[in-house]
């Protein structure tokens, strides 16, 4: 057993050593590194390009990947923010605790999650439940919601995206979306897929709202900024970017950019809603 | 097992998966080994192996159903060829199919959820305390309940396990059932504290004599991790009572592990490591102790900052108690990589 205690005495005093030595490795930072959700990107990279036009010494890396990859990514310790378009999960929670981190969300604006249908189709307003009905397969063709003789052809979020979770929490509640829906791996490849096919629905973030799709309301609701922000519409939820702790440094000094005027007033300019009216 | 066998197998599986999943991800991870043993100034061992080749299938059934099912291909002089394949994890996961949040139900041969051997990462190229050992081994046979504390407190398990391993099937496995309690606990971030627990009795479903009356493992962990430290810290220990001719007796093993990682810069992990085992307290000089000193070189990470390629290199000195046994010295250097991508997306 004296063995053995001489032996964590000399693990111990090595640690210790190498402990000493670390502040020689860590030198000032001036870089702001983050990955995430495809729905917070363009928020994230507009507000990346103007903070480094007016901070010439700083650099801001932006990468997409998704909710849970952004999250993964911080926990990993690869990034300092990770962005999100959902809140953290319990499991993801515990594996960053355990690691020693403790991410705080900070929400840094609001989206709705349209749903989108091809410009040709003339409906304009679905409810929750009819929705959940398309998406399941309960409903397969337009005409039995009042429009053409045409076959509905469902478009997804693949399952691993922060805003098909959102959707499956808010519309599907935990049933399955029908077998042959198309699951995509972007909000961009959804708007792009439903402005191409006659017949398409699928949800995109308001971000990637354009002429080239047409949004339903919801409940009457249309999806605004007005209306999420007022909460009126119900398919809406906050972004955010995941800290390690409440945010310091650089990190903070960028996430204080976005939720200033000018950089809420980015938020409102590639299509989100700022958190609060802009003057 | 046969290997025309397992081919075929995989092949149904490939095609049963190709037709229900939503997706399926194909991955694969492989250890490629370089091991030198010396022991009392002559060489054992000094040899080249592929450790692990895990070939591994985790189909998307619906957003609450997935699979997973792992060959492991690896050296081995037992065979032929030189090569040999082990069925390592096969089970199906039910998510949340009772009413509690981030709940999972398994059945099949999963990890076995006790002290620190389901979430081993192998960041010393030697196994679990309880692996090493042969207390518990890393996967088993049963069902498993297991979920999440609310706000990242900590996780559960609740098992009923062969209690026997992977490694034992059909006739060969102790037909009584394990059941294995494992609580973590994250008070703070940074604070990990837990244990478990496995009990096993003869004649508790059958009469039907088994190798031991009964067998109790109990394990206590902590974990530390601040800044570039990351410190480990296992207790184990071990009951096994066998009744001979009407008189029982007891065998007790008990040891610990030590293990503090540093993390300074994102490609490098210093790794050192201390582990005493003693097989049975009641014998003199029975016992044995590891020190393990590495580094691990990350070269290639995934999207999320995990490594993919990397360079493990450690040397590990067993000391035994018994002085007629000299220290065994082991030099280890591992390449380890993988890579996974979706079948069907």
């Amino acid at each position: 057993m004296k063995k053995s205690l001489n032996a964590i005495i000399k693990v111990s005093v090595l640690v210790g050593l190498v402990l000493m030595s670390s502040s020689v490795l860590f030198g000032a930072k001036n870089s702001v590194t983050m990955a995430g959700s495809t729905t917070v990107l363009p928020v994230a990279q507009k507000a990346a390009e103007t903070f480094m036009d007016m901070h010439n010494e700083i650099n801001v890396s932006v990468r997409g990947g998704g909710s849970g990859v952004g999250i993964a990514s911080l926990i990993a310790g690869s990034v300092d923010i990770g962005n999100s378009s959902r809140s953290i999960k319990d499991k993801e929670l515990k594996a960053a605790r355990e690691k020693g981190k403790n991410p705080v969300g900070n929400i840094i604006a609001l989206d709705g999650i349209a749903i989108v249908v091809n410009p040709k189709n003339s409906l304009n307003e679905l409810d929750i439940a009819t929705l959940k009905n398309i998406y399941t397969g309960k409903v397969s063709n337009w005409k039995a919601l009042g429009g053409p003789d045409q076959s509905i052809v469902v478009i997804s979020r693949d399952v691993s995206s922060g805003t098909f979770e959102v959707f499956g929490e808010k519309v599907l509640k935990g049933s399955k979306v029908r077998e042959d829906a198309l699951m995509l791996a972007s909000n961009k490849a959804v708007a792009t897929t439903v402005a191409e096919t006659p017949g398409a629905i699928g949800y995109v973030g308001l971000g990637y709202l354009s002429e080239d799709v047409k949004a339903l309301k919801i409940k009457g609701v249309m999806p605004s900024e007005t209306t999420v922000r007022s909460g009126e519409y119900k398919l809406a939820r906050p972004l955010y970017m995941y800290t390690n702790g409440a945010p310091k440094g650089l990190v903070k000094d960028f996430i204080d950019f976005i939720l200033s005027t000018d950089g809420q007033k980015l938020v409102k300019e590639v299509g989100f809603v700022p958190l609060q009216p802009l003057p | 097992m046969n290997k025309k066998a397992i081919v075929l197998m995989l092949c149904l599986l490939l095609s049963v998966e190709i037709t229900l999943a939503i997706t399926t991800n194909l991955s694969m991870e492989l250890w490629n080994r370089y091991t030198m043993v010396r022991q009392a100034g002559k060489t054992q061992s000094n040899v080249f192996s592929l450790e692990r080749g895990y070939l591994r299938l985790e189909p998307t059934f619906t957003d609450k159903i997935k699979g997973r099912f792992n060959l492991d291909f690896f050296s081995s002089d037992k065979y032929n060829d030189g090569a040999g394949i082990k069925l390592k994890y096969a089970y199906v996961e039910f998510n949340e199919v009772v009413p509690i949040r981030l709940s999972r139900f398994s059945f099949g041969m999963d990890k076995t959820y006790f002290g620190t051997v389901y979430d081993w990462a192998y960041v010393t190229i030697e196994k679990a305390l309880e692996d090493k050992e042969k207390v518990i081994s890393s996967a088993d046979y049963g069902i498993n309940f297991t979920g999440y504390l609310p706000k990242g407190y900590g996780e559960y398990a609740l098992s009923v396990i062969n209690g026997e391993g992977y490694s034992k099937a059909g006739s060969k496995v102790n037909i009584n059932p394990a059941p294995v309690v494992n609580l973590r606990l994250i008070p703070i971030p940074g604070v990990s504290l837990g244990g478990s627990i496995l009990y096993e009795k003869a004649g508790f479903i059958d009469t039907i004599k088994t190798a031991y009356d009964k067998r109790l493992a109990y394990t206590g962990v902590a974990r530390f991790a601040f800044g570039p430290l990351d410190a480990w810290f296992e207790y184990l220990t071990q009951a096994y009572g066998v009744s001979t001719r009407g008189v029982y007796s007891e065998t007790k093993s008990n040891g610990f592990m030590i293990m503090p990682i540093l993390r300074f810069i994102r490609p490098l992990d210093l790794v050192f490591r201390y582990d005493k085992w003693v097989p049975n307290n009641s014998k003199e000089k029975d016992g044995w102790s590891t020190l393990i000193g590495g580094f691990n070189w990350n070269i290639l990470f995934d999207s999320q900052g995990t490594p993919t390629l990397f360079v493990q290199t450690n040397w590990q000195r067993t000391v035994y108690e018994d002085s007629n046994k000299k220290p065994l010295d082991q030099i280890m250097v591992q390449l380890r990589w993988t890579f996974s991508n979706n079948l069907i997306d």
